[in-house]
């Protein structure tokens, strides 16, 4: 970092939050900001650090004066001004989204020490970091990934008498280390890219997944849904998917290891029941939704892993059966790419996989099996890298669900307490492939951005405990694409036909929430923040278009599709990767199409129907 | 299957940390590696391997065996797997080279590897090539042998093309153990140069230790050509059997190949007939069973005889030759063919002895030419043709030979033989011949190695114009 962004950036989170010196929690941010920063990848952090120049730059334009020399009402002035102009508002709104991150963590320690909580015991995992596996070993099946579907295919082979080693990227983070770290910290370790995954398009979509032993259901809400059965019947009869068949017994598995039930009103939280409400008052579909955590005790931070050891992640459900069975994990250890036999009699044959160590060091594993489960962002490049890149479909067929969120101000205290941090789906509108579910989100990691800058901004954050949070996911077309090889690369040009639900699912959020009681809706939109009720939030978003949304996205499948059709599915209809023996698909990016709902066990189902299937012919 | 192998020594230098120690200890292997095809680098080559493993203190197997993986290019890796014994312990050392573009020294010389005991994990260390000390003996010992899979029969199928000016032999020489009697069989199929049809004849010719040479011709018949051997009337040579008639001699024998194929001339003058005539063994000695009759009642009853087939193609007889086939006992023999061609201008040379000694599965010398021509005439091997005593002579490499055939007048037969182009020779044979071999070898000062002696074990001849 040179010594202009060094101070352009603290100055600029200063005014940002309208540090006036009279609130302390205020003066911690910008060195939490730079641990974040530092997680993050080089484009994110040289953006933000650009960005940061650049409002200094206007400052200079402005004033005469660099931002630093600024007294904090001129600083607040100078921001106010340049929010003022539409063309700039975007950019402000994105540099504001780690700002908020380091800020909700500064303030949350300021109001109260972290809860040390009594750590759980896990289940045991034989888990050996990189530095501490030999340079040269075997195996009869390797699984790339430890995530919903690298977990399960590891469980389903080693229970088959294979010898498993399941080689994962991430670390391996108990229930006791979470439960003694502030969500920031475990949020910077727990994300790829430090969740600053970007998916390039109009709008930009933040894509954070998970990085750790469990993957990314170490952090995500605990939401499970069956796959639908329609969405069933078009893998089976339009895509051609065989292991789709008789999907729904594994999925009856996934759901037994996962423990699935219903969520309990007990620990619902205040944010879920203001959604039931709502809903009941406009007569709309909503309930509880089901989810994976026995025993919740709405700790609220599923999205940095669950404090309490009650979500049940993989890597507490699913990996401990799997090394009961004899597989074991490779931690911190990166795959560079497959080892592939080219000169096998029928083709090419995956016989192991090339991992580097953070030290730089490598290690290969031998093995005839390959099982690919890095992710639909990660296995596309990893296919790639290792010179099975060749299939025009793969990488292409990014589904992501696009989501927004809309935050309620209500007159009595929302936040606070226990909370389930997704707790209620309402489904009025799912059949038009849009999902709302009420999501409360530790301080900043929401996805909802708050509105304003400088003082207004910080009253906001200290307002937050008043705000209901709904998000909205949209069921959208394979409109996506993974690029290149190294780092994530990805475009993603939003159909019209799914801008226009998220346009609808914006409206639909804020006639729940005002019928839920909000005095006013934050809409998230920069240029049109707030309306106080329905005919002025109907007024506000006449004008809104979707570039105008803070879009986020999550769920990515479907980048190595299996199906019938040779020319547009990578994967066979069993899950085997065209063009190579010996490689398996078992992650989001073997489903052929978007599985409309939060897709853990869609996973877990799929990657246990393509190895059982193996499993079968073999 | 390629007909050749490959064979070659490696010598790795490293580290081990084995299970349950708390440091590290050097390691070294010496291994031999055996591939029964030329390796390629762009093919996966599996070899055997054969070797010692030392780990400092703890193990000292030279019973290493193991097998090794060569795919510098189709799979980037070089694998080995050995097992060896440390204290009583069967452990396997599993490990391989990546090999790199981006750092080719490095990835072809690091050996990173993990050791297992009954598939547990029993240690781990890296190997590495010593470039600098093992770079030229481990190029130095590249060999290509020749892989054994060679298939007799199929050198006793006909060349003979149906070219004018062309001569075709089989002969088969043996000699009967139990009394000492020596058989010839000789076939041989004539195209003459005037372009008149092919004629197949021969003979067939009885050895006694203690009688008079019989013989007895058969044909001349139109040749037939194009079979798996040679066939004229009821006389057969083909893989395995030998059968026919000649006047009062019938026979009819089986032929069992015992050993590998002797090329007395170059390799290649068999495959592409350019020299005036080329001579080979399918088999360097073969068993013959069964019986060999003659008219009177007197029958010779082989049972495992030892003896060989040899053939010849090309244009026809030498202007002056020699012939020696030797059994050494023990599978090893010696033959030799020394010969002046009727070629204008090479018929002003000496004699060219090609001499091939087999002994102990190695031929020497290592090439055929070598004793024909030497280095250019200089050391090429010496013969004195003449009767009854014929002389042979060279010296290659740390090696030389001395080998002087005698064939008694009594014990000799003397046949003419017409060649394509009309003009006769005379060949004065013996199958049961003598023979002095001796084998000197250098160190410091010539050392005997071998000496054998054959007393009428011998088959030879001598052909002048």
């Amino acid at each position: 970092m040179n010594p202009r962004t060094d101070t352009a950036l603290p100055a600029l989170t200063a005014a940002f939050l309208g540090d006036d010196g009279t609130t302390d929690w205020v003066r911690g941010v910008p060195r939490r900001l730079r641990t974040l920063l530092d997680a993050m990848p080089r484009s994110a952090r040289t953006a933000v650090h650009g960005a940061a120049l650049a409002v200094d730059a206007y400052a200079l334009a402005r004033t005469g004066r660099r931002l630093t020399a600024l007294a904090p009402g001129e600083r607040e002035r100078l921001l106010a001004r340049l929010a003022a102009h539409r063309t700039a508002l975007p950019v402000l709104d994105a540099l504001k989204v780690p700002v908020l991150l380091a800020a909700g963590t500064e303030r949350m320690l300021h109001r109260e020490a972290p809860a040390a909580r009594p750590a759980a015991d896990d289940p045991p995992l034989d888990c050996t970091p990189s530095a501490a596996w030999p340079n040269r070993s075997t195996a009869d099946a390797v699984v790339v990934g430890s995530g919903a579907g690298g977990a399960m295919a590891a469980r389903t082979l080693a229970r088959a008498g294979l010898r498993v080693v399941v080689v994962e990227e991430g670390e391996h983070h108990t229930t006791a280390s979470f439960a003694g770290r502030t969500p920031l910290d475990r949020f910077t370790g727990l994300y790829r890219d430090a969740g600053a995954t970007i998916a390039y398009g109009a709008p930009p979509l933040v894509v954070p997944t998970g990085r750790a032993v469990g993957g990314t259901t170490v952090v995500n809400s605990g939401t499970c849904y069956r796959t639908p059965d329609h969405v069933l019947t078009r893998w089976r009869t339009i895509h051609g998917f065989a292991a789709a068949d008789g999907l729904t017994t594994h999925l009856d598995e996934a759901e037994r290891t996962l423990r699935v039930a219903r969520q309990p009103l007990d620990v619902l939280g205040e944010n879920g029941r203001l959604a039931l409400s709502g809903a009941r008052r406009l007569g709309w579909a909503a309930g509880p939704l089901r989810r994976n955590a026995p025993g919740c005790q709405g700790s609220c931070q599923c999205v940095v892993g669950c404090p309490t050891g009650a979500k049940q992640s993989v890597q507490l459900s699913v990996l401990p059966d799997a090394c009961a069975a004899g597989a074991r994990i490779v931690t911190a250890a990166r795959v560079r790419r497959l080892l592939v036999d080219r000169d096998r009699p029928g083709g090419p044959r995956a016989s192991g996989v090339l991992v580097s160590r953070p030290d730089g060091s490598e290690l290969e594993i031998l093995s005839p099996l390959v099982v690919v489960a890095a992710g639909a962002l990660g296995t596309p490049q990893l296919l790639r890298r290792s010179g099975l890149g060749g299939h025009p479909g793969l990488g292409r067929n990014l589904s992501v669900h696009p989501a927004i969120s809309v935050a309620g101000r209500f007159g009595t205290p929302v936040g606070g307490g226990q909370a389930v941090l997704q707790s209620v789906a309402v489904e009025e509108l799912h059949a038009d492939g849009i999902l709302i579910e009420a999501t409360a989100a530790p301080p900043g990691m929401s996805s909802f951005v708050l509105p304003g800058v400088g003082r207004a901004l910080r009253d906001a954050l200290e307002d937050t405990e008043h705000l209901a949070t709904l998000g909205a996911m949209v069921a959208d077309r394979p409109s996506g694409r993974v690029l290149g090889r190294h780092g994530t690369l990805l475009r993603y040009a939003l159909a019209p036909r799914d801008a226009g639900r998220l346009l609808r699912a914006q409206r639909a959020m804020g006639r729940l929430l005002f019928a839920a009681g909000a005095e006013e809706v934050l809409t998230g939109v920069p240029h049109a923040p707030r309306a106080g009720d329905m005919a002025q939030l109907e007024a506000l978003l006449a004008d809104v278009a979707v570039r105008h949304l803070h879009v986020s996205a999550f769920h990515p499948t479907g980048t190595a599709a299996a199906g019938a059709d040779e020319d547009r599915a990578p994967a066979d209809p069993e899950g085997r990767l065209r063009g190579a023996h010996g490689v398996l698909i078992a992650d989001g990016s073997v489903l052929p199409s978007c599985p409309e709902v939060n897709p853990q066990l869609s996973i877990m189902a799929a990657a246990l129907a393509v190895t059982d299937r193996w499993l079968a012919r073999t | 299957m390629s007909a050749r192998g490959t064979e070659f020594r490696e010598t790795l230098l490293g580290r081990v940390r084995l299970d349950g120690e708390d440091r590290e200890r050097p390691v070294r292997l010496d291994l031999v590696a055996r591939a029964g095809t030329v390796v390629l680098p762009h093919r996966t080559t599996r070899a055997r391997l054969t070797g010692r493993v030392r780990i400092a203190g703890r193990a000292d197997d030279a019973e290493a065996v193991g097998e090794l993986e060569i795919s510098p290019l189709a799979r980037r890796r070089i694998r080995y797997r050995i097992t060896f014994t440390l204290e009583g312990r069967r452990l396997e050392l599993d490990g391989w080279k990546s090999l790199s573009p981006a750092r080719p020294v490095t990835s072809m010389t690091v050996l990173p590897y993990s050791l297992h005991e009954d598939g547990r994990p029993a240690g781990q260390g890296t190997l590495r090539f010593p470039l600098g000390t093992g770079l030229l003996p481990f190029v130095a010992s590249f060999r290509f042998p020749r892989t054994s899979a060679h298939d007799p029969g199929r050198d006793l199928a006909a060349r003979w093309d149906g070219r004018p000016g062309r001569t075709e032999v089989w002969y088969t020489t043996l000699t009967d153990p139990a009394t000492g009697t020596g058989v010839w069989l000789h076939h041989e199929v004539v195209a003459p140069t005037d372009g008149s049809a092919a004629y197949a004849h021969g003979w067939a010719a009885l050895f006694p230790q203690d009688g008079p040479v019989r013989h007895a011709r058969f044909g001349p018949v139109p040749a037939t050509g194009g079979t798996d051997g040679f066939t004229a009337g009821d006389v057969r040579v083909a893989p395995g059997a030998l059968s026919g008639s000649a006047g009062p001699l019938t026979w009819s024998l089986t032929e069992t190949p015992q050993g590998p194929p002797v090329r007395t001339f170059p390799r290649w003058s068999w495959r592409h007939p350019w020299l005036p005539a080329s001579h080979m063994l399918p088999a360097s000695r073969c068993r013959y069973t069964g019986t060999v009759r003659h008219g009177d009642g007197e029958e010779l009853r082989l049972d495992g005889a030892f003896g060989a087939s040899a053939r010849i193609y090309g244009h026809g007889n030498a202007a002056r030759w020699a012939w020696l086939h030797a059994d050494l006992g023990g599978g090893d023999v010696l033959e030799i063919v020394a010969a002046v061609s009727t070629r204008p201008g090479l018929d002003r040379l000496p004699p060219l002895v090609f001499l091939r000694l087999l002994r102990g599965g190695r031929t020497w010398p290592g090439r055929a030419e070598r004793s024909a021509v030497g280095w250019a005439g200089a050391g090429r091997f010496t013969a004195d043709l003449a009767l009854p005593r014929w002389r042979v002579t060279g010296r290659a490499g740390l090696r030389r030979i001395r080998v002087t055939v005698t064939q008694p007048e009594e014990r000799t037969l003397a046949l003419d033989y017409t060649d394509p182009d009309g003009s006769a020779a005379v060949c004065r044979n013996s199958e049961s011949a003598d023979a002095e071999i001796h084998l000197e070898r250098w160190w410091g000062r010539w050392r005997p190695e071998a000496h054998w002696r054959l007393a009428g074990t011998a088959h030879a001849e001598v052909g002048e114009r």
